[in-house]
């Protein structure tokens, strides 16, 4: 019997990023090496884990690109590895201490930050090679694209988010932050940046079209991750050091919820109305009912989960 | 030579030391007392009074109390200054969580950490766990080996575990002679 769930098992991983209807997301789990897929079936009432592949060490950050590829970087191995759809795993040098991530949904490029390099690099998403770089400030953490080939970059060291023109690989703006910016996420909806800032505990929130910062909402003890679901209604900011997620109301701009999470949480990101949380310290990944505004489970993966990428069924589109 | 090597290489570490590089590494030591959660916290609850029981400090200057936003100047016997900002301090749940405020590569070879420690009941006694998160001295790519990641867990578990065991022999009386 046991065989036979295991093949089945496998032939569910053959297929782990095809489009399955209700997607899926994938945690990074530095220690463990491992890619961790959840998913959570048409008609289940709870998120469960998919496959958990081995992948080189120390992986720290996990992008979906589309056509259900993903992205690690591994700032100490000086390398991304790329996971085709089938499980297929190649790994691209890279120049620097590769950590943030963005895959252009288009499929042409991947943006790669090199933290001690303070520049972004654009691969090729077919081969990998370097095919243009670009000045950034201090320690670029987290990227996240927008519209019109716009790429945003939390510079850490900065105190500002730099806004990047793909186009040309020009930094065209840089827009004061708070202290510590790491983590952002792009809101079409509002057409908005919003930016958790790890040293000053709160979430700036920017007005893409005019590049200037429009609020500032204070949340938790360092701010590490942010997500914001496909309907723009509600960020989601894990508070790394109080071990709780800040639930912000984009409309009002106001903390709604303040729900207590595993240890050290730090990447988060939205599907099907639920946030996943990677805790870093506890090893597992808190799910958060968004409409509840509670958590609902906890599951389990490899060791060091530091960051969480959802894999819509359709690329590019708000998949619900 | 080798002074003027390790000179360098701790000029350098320092240059990226507020880098905060990618890879964390965890810290997590515990230590069960033969005294109650109360009577583990009024010795180990405040802030500023470190030096009351973790045996490697010299010398404490804290201020703020127990608020957020509190900091204590932490000066170990064998050199090098802590300096250390209050996050969050819940005396009703026994537990404090506090950061690295400026690295100091004399006092401990990491470059920024973060920690909380919490007391709790264990049957008759209770139970203290002190865990955190930090990052190696030298977050570049290529770190010597004083700086590495392994000399950093290495430093942080030792100095959280004497300090457990220094708040144990505190609590419960050191041997009698």
């Amino acid at each position: 019997m046991k065989p036979a769930r295991r093949l089945i098992g496998l032939a569910g991983l053959a297929l782990a990023a095809g489009p399955a209807a209700a997607g899926s997301v994938w945690v990074a789990s530095q220690q463990g090496a491992r890619a961790t897929r959840i998913e959570r079936p048409e008609g289940a009432r709870v998120a469960e884990v998919g496959a958990a592949l081995a992948v080189a060490p120390s992986p720290a950050v996990v992008a979906a690109g589309p056509g259900g590829r993903l992205y690690l970087s591994h700032p100490d191995g000086r390398a991304i590895t790329v996971i085709a759809p089938d499980g297929a795993m190649r790994r691209w040098p890279v120049p620097g201490q590769a950590f943030g991530l963005a895959a252009d949904p288009d499929g042409r490029a991947l943006y790669v930050g090199d933290w001690s390099g303070n520049r972004v690099l654009r691969l090729s998403a077919e081969t990998g090679a370097v095919e243009a770089e670009v000045a950034v400030g201090r320690d670029p953490a987290g990227l996240a694209l927008g519209v019109d080939g716009r790429l945003y970059v939390a510079e850490r060291e900065n105190r500002s988010v730099g806004v990047v023109d793909t186009a040309r690989m020009a930094r065209i703006a840089g827009i004061p932050v708070g202290d510590g910016p790491f983590a952002l996420a792009y809101d079409p909806v509002r057409d908005r940046v919003y930016v958790a800032n790890v040293r000053s505990n709160d979430l700036t929130v920017i007005d893409a079209g005019a590049l200037k910062p429009i609020a500032t909402v204070p949340v938790g003890a360092s701010p590490y991750g942010v997500a914001i679901g496909p309907d723009g209604r509600r960020v989601v900011v894990t508070n790394q050091h109080a071990g709780t997620v800040s639930i912000v109301d984009a409309e009002a701009l106001a903390v709604v919820a303040t729900v207590p999470v595993g240890r050290y949480p730090e990447g988060v990101a939205i599907l099907g109305g639920r946030a996943y949380v990677a805790n870093w310290f506890s090893d597992d990944v808190s799910v958060i009912d968004l409409a509840a505004l509670t958590e609902t489970g906890r599951i389990p993966v490899a060791e060091g989960p530091r960051t969480v990428a959802a894999d819509r069924p359709v690329p590019g589109e708000a998949g619900r | 030579m080798r002074r003027v090597l390790t000179t360098l290489a701790i000029l350098l570490a320092a240059g990226t030391a507020l880098a905060h590089g990618p890879t964390p590494q965890k810290v997590d030591q515990t230590i069960t007392i033969r005294a109650t959660p109360d009577a583990v916290w009024k010795v180990v609850g405040p802030f500023g009074g470190i030096g009351a029981w973790h045996p490697d400090v010299a010398k404490v200057e804290a201020t703020g109390g127990d608020g957020a936003g509190a900091v204590r100047k932490v000066t170990l016997k064998r050199g090098g200054t802590l300096v250390e900002g209050l996050d969050e301090w819940k005396g009703a749940e026994r537990t404090y969580s506090y950061r690295m405020s400026d690295p100091d590569l004399d006092a401990l070879p990491v470059s920024s950490y973060s920690a909380t420690l919490t007391v709790t009941p264990d049957g008759d006694g209770a139970k203290v766990e002190w865990m955190g998160r930090f990052y190696r001295g030298d977050t570049g790519n290529e770190p010597p080996e004083n700086l590495s990641d392994a000399a950093g867990k290495e430093a942080m578990n030792r100095y959280f575990a004497e300090g457990l065991k220094g708040l144990k022999a505190k609590l419960e009386g050191g041997p009698q002679r």
